[in-house]
């Protein structure tokens, strides 16, 4: 009895370890011939909503998976790591396509008949060819644009209003008074940017020595007078209650859930002017999304591409979960009467295209490496 | 007998190759064991595998196994790094949490022996059952109760006094957050340790005459000696991990080592470097339980005696 018993468990371990060891096998040869209801998105936090995808998920019956990150070096990264032929798209702030994916061969090219209509309905700033969603030789389109927003810092106007916080603009955090009274977003690319600005230089160059001194200088005094560092949620938690007036590093990606929620007192600033090329004030972001050079791309990427184009759906982009942003497809008007004026009120529209003009558009640093890590050591001194 | 032995032997010689063979196989049990030990070493070898070989990659490069440098150690360890700033916050918080949460626990498990007596162990473990809800949430709960206008300041100002204190945003409400955190993590085996010192012996030295202090100093103590040292050192080693409370609560007033590990896998993409630090801090955690559980009986602890 013990022997059969053994010996049956045993073949059933074996049938079993047999099994274990095929099923990533069979995974994968199911998966080759049936890539036509699977996709897989990297993605900013939004795209990866219920609101968003469910829809497109009961249309094609496909399963969708989307991960979201809060930073376009992680997400990159990620391909160059060997999830290539994992992601289908993958959505990224504006010059990663075209300066790094594409040069790396980590996306593909879309089909540019197919997809250049879709610019003629955005708003007047991205018609074709839109800079961005094209590569650097003008010859490929490269991504789709959705999302955008100017992004710099954000005031409480109960506190300090809206017109002296665009007049002072960056100076506001080298004011010894302010000190104790300002938090900074926890996202350490934009920090980089803004640290740089703050101290009165372009972040978007080759920086010299003492450049890079006075950004030391600027990052450690900067970290040590703000009263706390955290994550959206915290930034607005700490405006409403009163524990800050202001907070470096947000726009209305961070502030809109905020004023969505009753505090229209908070706000997104782009101040007049700065050290930003061409004397600009702000900085502001535009989202790429890119079909990955996956050998095996699903074709429901580009279906998806053309989902999220749809006045509904970009409507629905633009107010999901977490974040509230406005979109490309607002220039067309089916899709701008799907806002509602409280909503409208969130993305501060009655000022965006003024911020967006006095804004330059999200860069890369060359030595982003260098500076960051000066950062990190700065925000060590905080103790 | 000897002879039979003998014959016995020369007779199954031809089959000693074979024998042998079998010998060389593994157990029924530990074939058995295989698909376990097997799981064992993807989930748990595999990664350590992996952040060791990232550790000496080349700084800032993808170069795992293709590459060898101690470039990333060197960078740790060079004068000019601030990192261990991280190391000496988090380890000295670590043992301030310890420290802290020793003299909580312990009037608390004796507490719980003292009235619930056996059943004291099973009492403890309601403590832990807040750990079913999310660190992160329990943490954003006391920001709501110490941020200004929150729960403690706005009840204050209800009460017409000037407010509640600022103490949001500081290391010291790090540290209060931690010792809330792991409070059940040292009161759990603290309680199992008390447990085990027999009433008896306590009854026969105060007959014998023996004062409060010297029963706590000489008999309760040492046998509970175990538990509280399980306690502390369970306690220390994720104490020195934690995270959460210096963001969240702390406001990042200041940076903990897992923190600045994060930083190096996420904004510095330098995952050699976040290895080669993640390394380290495991390492001397290693080292330092080792050490400690040499010290311990754990058949004592566990009533094998």
């Amino acid at each position: 009895m013990a022997g059969i018993s053994r010996r049956s468990m045993l073949q059933g371990m074996a049938a079993g370890a047999g099994a274990l060891a095929a099923g990533p096998l069979l995974g994968t040869g199911s998966a080759l011939a049936a890539r036509e209801k699977e996709l897989n998105i990297l993605c900013w936090e939004g795209y990866n909503s219920a609101q968003v995808l469910d829809p497109f998920r009961s249309k094609t019956g496909a399963t969708v998976k989307a991960e979201s990150l809060t930073n376009d070096p992680t997400m990159i990264n990620r391909l160059r790591a060997g999830e290539i032929n994992t992601w289908d798209l993958i959505n990224v702030n504006n010059p990663w396509a075209r300066k790094v994916m594409l040069p790396e061969k980590l996306i593909k090219p879309l089909p540019k008949a197919e997809f250049e209509p879709f610019f003629a309905k955005m708003l007047p700033e991205f018609k074709w060819p839109y800079k961005w969603a094209m590569s650097e030789d003008g010859n490929d389109l490269l991504g789709m644009v959705q999302r955008f927003g100017p992004y710099s810092f954000v005031v409480n106007t109960d506190k300090v209003s809206r017109k002296t916080a665009e007049e002072t603009g960056w100076d506001l955090f080298n004011d010894p008074a302010l000190a104790g009274k300002y938090g900074i977003l926890e996202s350490d690319d934009w920090n980089v940017f803004n640290i740089f600005v703050v101290a009165g230089i372009d972040p978007f160059k080759v920086h010299t020595p003492e450049e890079m001194a006075k950004f030391e200088e600027t990052a450690k005094r900067v970290f040590k007078g703000a009263k706390l560092i955290g994550d959206i949620a915290s930034m607005n938690q700490a405006l409403i209650s009163g524990e800050i007036d202001l907070h470096l590093t947000g726009g209305t990606y961070s502030v809109s859930p905020a004023r969505a929620d009753g505090h229209p007192n908070l706000r997104a600033i782009t101040p007049l002017k700065g050290p930003l090329a061409g004397g600009k004030g702000g900085i502001s972001w535009i989202e790429v999304t890119s079909t990955v050079n996956n050998p095996n791309l699903s074709p429901l990427a580009l279906d998806f591409l053309k989902y999220v184009q749809a006045p509904e759906v970009a409507h629905t982009v633009a107010f999901a979960e977490g974040t509230f942003n406005p979109v490309a497809q607002m220039g067309n008007k089916a899709c701008f009467d799907l806002f509602t004026k409280e909503e409208l009120d969130a993305i501060q529209w009655d000022s965006l295209e003024e911020e967006m003009a006095r804004s330059v558009e999200y860069d890369i640093v060359p030595d982003y490496d260098k500076a960051l890590d000066i950062m990190n050591a700065a925000k060590r001194l905080r103790g | 007998m000897a002879d039979i032995a003998l014959a016995r032997a020369s007779k199954m010689a031809p089959e000693t190759a074979r024998e042998l063979r079998h010998a060389r196989r593994l157990s029924v049990g530990a074939r058995c064991a295989l698909p376990v030990a097997v799981l064992l070493a993807i989930g748990f070898l595999a990664p350590m595998v992996a952040i060791l070989a990232y550790s000496f990659a080349t700084p800032r490069s993808f170069d795992v196994f293709r590459s060898f440098t101690l470039e990333n150690f060197a960078s740790l360890f060079d004068p000019t790094n601030t990192v261990w700033l991280s190391f000496a916050w988090s380890v000295g918080f670590a043992l301030f949490t310890v420290a802290i949460l020793a003299v909580i626990a312990y009037p608390i498990a004796y507490g719980l022996n003292a009235v619930f007596g056996r059943w004291a162990g099973f009492v403890s473990v309601l403590f832990v059952f807040p750990l079913f809800v999310s660190e992160n949430v329990r943490l954003y709960g006391w920001v709501l109760f110490f941020i200004k206008n929150g729960v403690l300041d706005g009840t204050l100002k209800w009460l017409g006094f000037s407010g509640g204190p600022e103490v949001l945003y500081t290391p010291g409400v790090t540290l209060f957050g931690m010792a809330y955190t792991y409070l059940p993590f040292m009161l759990f085996p603290m309680t199992l340790g008390l447990a085990l010192v027999p009433r008896d012996l306590v009854d026969a030295a105060r007959d014998l005459g023996a004062g409060r202090l010297f029963i706590w100093r000489e008999i309760e103590l040492p046998l509970a000696m175990p538990g509280i040292l399980i306690g502390m050192l369970l306690t220390f080693v994720l104490a020195v991990g934690a995270t959460a409370e210096a963001k969240i609560l702390g406001g990042q007033s200041i940076i903990v080592i897992s923190h600045d590990i994060e930083i190096a896998f996420t904004y510095s993409q330098n995952w050699p470097l976040g290895s080669a630090l993640a390394v380290v801090v495991s390492v001397f955690i290693a080292a330092l339980t080792l050490v400690a559980l040499s010290k311990l009986d754990l058949d004592r602890m566990l009533g094998r005696r």
